[in-house]
């Protein structure tokens, strides 16, 4: 396919440039499980090799090209570091917790755990070293939410950042019993809506420099003068452009199966919650659920749905399936994939919102199952889906977008949409 | 006060929610209205974030029994909801009933006011009374 969108990306840039050099761009995407580099005419991908330093392996790959480029011209994402993890104490599941966890999405964290504060002492603590806690609850003339459990669940816990997004009214306390904690405004206002700004910015901010920070990541800096983005957020960033390449028809969700998770991207519209930000897409990311990185957790995901049985049975094949190592297995962990993930968004196994899945026209899949599956593959699981599940004849249209352009477009719409 | 209300279940009856927020703004409370198609926990999630007085549910499609039995249950999950006021008025049950026969069953169903088919300022005047009995209660203790 050629690239029409690139032409225009250009028109536009040279009336911002004065130099020739810099009209053209070298977009690079460093994922967990290969690269992929994109110039106007011209698209790369190839397998990590994870004995080599990024940059070493890069270079080693496509050094050519990317000495072709001066550093103002080259543009990088990123999933490859894994994402900050993040812990949520929040005092309720409808509000607190699940505004911080979207916004926590939104801002490209991967990971997420989540306490509700009023059984605080119940949780086990978390071994690992998180890398940002965020606390939330109230309105803000609700006082009075957190105590002591709060401080000495804190006091057990090893974290590097912490912020509170919660009550102005108990802020002063927090701001004294807990040490270096930032303080910023609720992200839950009078009316009980959300306020995504202020952490949103903060969380972002805590990205970047958890990428300059990753001594894998940093090295890239020797090849871009250029900020460093997540690759979710440079795929959010998309959206609003995407019918200009595809013939997408509104609404639609895209389904982003690649190694390490499955992301799923969807309007507002379809969502039927109290949850009205100023976002017009969202993000929501099943890290148990990718190909390769979390295929364990995939096929155990798998095994306890009761309809992955006779979805076996209508792909013509049996459990065994799973302990193969062969292209076709490949294959059909990518179907369950599509069809857990919808599974998880609909009122059959709700996990944090559900979609109006019988409103989608069309579902965009972008990521490493373009590679892997055939349009009928995917329109195969996607109808025997609504039928099971659904019980519908409902067929929304596929759009497969084999050769990245969603990514393309981002990585060169995203100062654009800054 | 606050009072966080909305109407119960997938019901989409939205002129009472309108009014009912509208009266209790005019009687002085502050409201929390999360209006049509509300589930039961996101009335309880609202009343903690809110630290609100009262949860004021209304119901007219005829869902409002299959709900309310699962009040105690769900409130019992809550560990500061103890003190919260718990109403609910509309048409509670489907088709037509008595109120001698609904009004206790809907209170061992863990509701301190019940209004079947009540007129809305009857029901608030109810609510008042309540209020102001529960803080000759505390005054006493
Ligand atoms: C308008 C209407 C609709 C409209 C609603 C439009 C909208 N978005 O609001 C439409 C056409 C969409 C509709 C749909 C349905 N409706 Co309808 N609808 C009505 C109707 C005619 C009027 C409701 C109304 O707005 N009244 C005006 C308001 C101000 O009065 P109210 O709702 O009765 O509330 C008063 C009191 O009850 C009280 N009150 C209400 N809540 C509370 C709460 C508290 C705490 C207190 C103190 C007081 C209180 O205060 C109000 C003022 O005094 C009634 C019949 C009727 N005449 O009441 C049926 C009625 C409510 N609907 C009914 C039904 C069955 C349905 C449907 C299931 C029909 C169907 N088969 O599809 C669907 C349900 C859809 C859904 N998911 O909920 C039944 C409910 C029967 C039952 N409970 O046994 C009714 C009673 C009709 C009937 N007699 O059969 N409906």
């Amino acid at each position: 396919m050629t690239s029409p969108l690139n032409n225009v990306e250009h028109s536009d840039s040279e009336k911002n440039s004065a130099t020739k050099a810099s009209k053209e761009k070298l977009l690079i995407d460093v994922g967990s499980t290969y690269f992929k580099l994109s110039t106007a005419n011209n698209l790369e991908q190839h397998f990590r090799d994870f004995n080599k330093d990024i940059l070493a392996d890069l270079m080693h790959k496509c050094g050519d090209t990317i000495d072709s480029f001066g550093k103002e011209d080259v543009h990088i994402c990123s999933s490859a570091n894994g994402g900050l993890t993040t812990l949520i104490i929040g005092i309720t599941n409808t509000f607190s917790l699940k505004y911080a966890t979207n916004i926590a999405f939104n801002s490209g964290i991967n990971i997420i755990d989540t306490v509700l504060y009023q059984n605080i002492e119940d949780y086990s603590l978390p071994s690992d070293l998180i890398d940002v806690v965020i606390i939330v609850g109230g309105i803000n003339s609700n006082g009075n939410v957190f105590s002591d459990s709060l401080y000495n669940y804190l006091a057990q816990l090893r974290y590097s950042n912490i912020v509170f997004v919660g009550n102005e009214l108990d802020a002063p306390a927090i701001q004294e019993n807990i040490a270096n904690v930032e303080i910023l405004p609720n992200i839950i206002d009078d009316r009980l809506h959300i306020v995504e700004q202020h952490l949103r910015e903060y969380l972002t901010n805590l990205y970047q420099k958890d990428i300059e920070g990753k001594e894998d990541i940093k090295h890239l800096y020797d090849i871009t003068s250029n900020q460093i983005f997540p690759t979710p957020y440079v795929v959010n960033k998309t959206l609003p452009l995407i019918d200009a390449k595809f013939s997408v028809v509104n609404p639609f969700i895209l389904l982003d199966i690649g190694g390490a998770t499955t992301d799923i991207h969807y309007s507002k519209d379809l969502v039927d919650d109290n949850l009205v930000t100023e976002n017009e897409y969202d993000r929501l990311v099943f890290k148990k659920l990718g190909v390769y990185k979390s295929k364990q957790s995939l096929i155990f995901a798998a095994k306890s749905n009761e309809f992955v049985y006779e979805l076996l049975m209508h792909l013509k094949v049996t459990e065994n399936i799973f302990e193969e190592q062969t292209q076709k297995a490949t294959k059909i962990l990518m179907q369950l994939a599509i069809f857990l993930v919808l599974c998880k968004i609909s009122h059959y196994k709700k996990a944090y919102i559900n979609l109006k899945l019988l409103s989608i026209n069309s579902i965009v899949l972008t990521g490493g199952i373009t590679k892997v599956l055939t349009g009928d593959e995917i329109e195969d699981i996607i109808s025997f889906f609504y039928k099971k599940i659904l019980n519908s004849e409902h067929n929304p249209v596929t759009v497969l977008d084999s050769n990245y352009d969603i990514w393309t477009l981002g990585e060169q719409g995203k100062e654009l949409c800054q | 006060m606050k009072v966080v209300t909305g109407v119960v279940g997938n019901d989409i009856h939205v002129v009472a929610n309108r009014l009912i927020e509208l009266s209790l703004n005019a009687r002085g409370y502050e409201v929390f209205n999360l209006g049509v198609n509300t589930y039961l926990e996101e009335f309880f999630d609202a009343a903690v974030e809110t630290g609100a007085d009262v949860l004021m549910i209304s119901s007219l499609n005829g869902e409002a029994e299959g709900w309310s039995r699962e009040v105690k249950l769900l409130k019992a999950k809550y560990k500061h909801l103890d003190d919260i006021i718990m109403m609910i008025g509309g048409n509670l049950v489907v088709g037509t009933g008595n109120a001698e026969d609904i009004v206790p069953r809907y209170k061992n169903y863990g509701f301190d006011i019940v209004c079947h088919q009540v007129d809305l300022n009857t029901g608030l005047d109810m609510l008042e009374t309540l209020i102001k009995d529960r803080e000759i209660e505390a005054r006493n203790k």
